[in-house]
């Protein structure tokens, strides 16, 4: 017996019209009629995903609460989820940002359109993100707003795997004396944060993206890779 | 077009176009599982940074709540660090591992819901409670998908977009993106099984 070639099914998964043999075939074979409904479910699940499915890291405090929930046991109290808020721990830092190139941009898609235009949210602001000491990246950040909330959205292409690190988006008000964690982005994808409802994301205009190591600080650790202002 | 039979069932054959890039992630990810298995806390750092993502999107599409969500999160991974001599790779990855975990913490919350409702309404509560299962096995399916989709290179993922979303044919892809027909065939059939795969894999008994 000839089954169904897979690419075949694969288009009629997606609702293109059998052939008369690959029809006929359907019609006796139940091991191709269980690919075949395999695949269509997968097509089903595909289409009707929207924006807020996109996956988005947690804020910061999240994982606060973790780490201070089984540092005290199983008995602890669970810490409040709130939003971090934490001081820069290095006038460097200060200096750093306040000599970092800012510059706006212009329009500029940043992220594909994975989803179309459904349930588009609503942009909030954008900026470039320029390299900070020469570190010869640089990339681009947004705000969107959606029904579920304000989302930040960070792309620096090309940024290596750190040994024993990773890095660390912030955003921080414009004098920088105050710098909130908003999550860890992973060299070779856009970074989704979905930022704490109530942050007041005007007073938070500067978005830097550091090198941390995992030594349990969680303070900046002065090693920024790039940063930009959003115009806010 | 028809090829010959083969006597390997369906999973087996589409398990070998698995592609080089999920191979590669697998690996990475039973390296970070077989520390997290012996307590080494940057392991859970690691798979927090990994994983966390899906973990609270998941939770918030399931409860429509961030703050439910950011709870939901946090009692998925504090679980998973105590119960970390329950996991066992043979039986599937660390985050298939982790998905399981957080489809039965979803599954926790509605219950408590249900149960704080029942004593206002029994009506709501059997609605709440008949919601609760599928809604999250639906919500971390979708995420999975999502992610994947995101995760698909070009031109595929651009193939499967016009495919999902615009409803096009393959001899319109094809000609709209200038590729040759069997081409596009053969990305949508791989990008299809990819997908396919990957909500198979993250799919482990506790």
């Amino acid at each position: 017996m000839l089954h169904c070639d897979d690419d075949d099914l694969a288009v009629i998964a997606l609702g293109e019209p059998a052939s008369p043999t690959d029809e006929t075939h359907l019609r006796d074979c139940a091991r191709c009629r269980a690919h075949l409904e395999q695949l269509a479910a997968v097509v089903a699940s595909g289409r009707a995903l929207t924006e807020s499915d996109h996956p988005v890291t947690p804020p910061a405090a999240v994982w606060t609460s973790i780490a201070a929930e089984l540092a005290e046991g199983p008995q602890a109290t669970v810490t409040p989820i709130t939003s971090a808020r934490r001081s820069g721990r290095s006038r460097l830092w200060l200096v750093a940002a306040a000599a970092a190139a800012v510059g706006v941009l212009a329009g500029g898609a940043l992220v594909g359109g994975l989803l179309g235009d459904r349930n588009a949210p609503e942009l909030v602001a954008e900026a470039a993100l320029t390299q900070v000491e020469d570190s010869g990246f640089a990339g681009q950040a947004m705000i969107e707003r959606s029904s579920s909330g304000n989302v930040l959205t960070v792309s620096v292409p090309d940024l290596p795997l750190v040994a024993d690190g990773y890095y660390e988006v912030w955003m921080a008000t414009a004098d920088t004396s105050t710098m909130v964690a908003i999550g860890t982005l992973n060299p070779g994808h856009v970074g989704h944060f979905a930022l704490p409802d109530g942050m007041d994301v005007n007073a938070f205009p500067v978005i830097d993206v550091s090198v941390e190591h995992f030594d349990g600080n969680a303070g900046h650790s002065i090693t920024s890779v790039v940063r930009g202002q959003l115009p806010v | 077009m028809s090829h010959t039979e083969r006597d390997s069932p369906p999973g087996a054959v589409r398990s070998a176009g698995i592609t080089l890039e999920l191979r590669v992630r697998a690996e990475a990810d039973a390296a970070i599982a077989a520390r997290f298995q012996t307590g080494d806390d940057s392991a859970l750092a690691e798979a927090y940074q990994r994983w966390s993502p899906l973990v609270y999107t998941s939770a918030l599409r399931a409860t429509g709540n961030a703050a439910d969500a950011a709870d939901v999160t946090q009692a998925v991974f504090v679980s998973a660090w105590r119960g970390r001599h329950g996991f066992d790779p043979a039986k599937g990855s660390l985050p298939g591992w982790i998905m399981t975990i957080t489809r039965r913490r979803i599954a926790d919350h509605w219950e408590e819901r249900s149960r704080d409702s029942r004593r206002v309404s029994a009506v709501a509560a059997t609605v709440a409670e008949e919601a609760s299962a599928p809604s999250a096995d639906a919500a971390v399916d979708r995420v999975l998908l999502a992610d994947e989709l995101e995760r698909l290179g070009q031109p595929q993922r651009r193939i499967i977009e016009l495919a999902f979303y615009q409803d096009l044919t393959h001899g319109q892809i094809a000609s709209l993106l200038d590729l040759p027909l069997g081409t596009v065939k053969s990305h949508i059939r791989r990008s299809l099984d990819r997908l396919r795969t990957r909500l198979e894999v993250d799919r482990v008994a506790l």
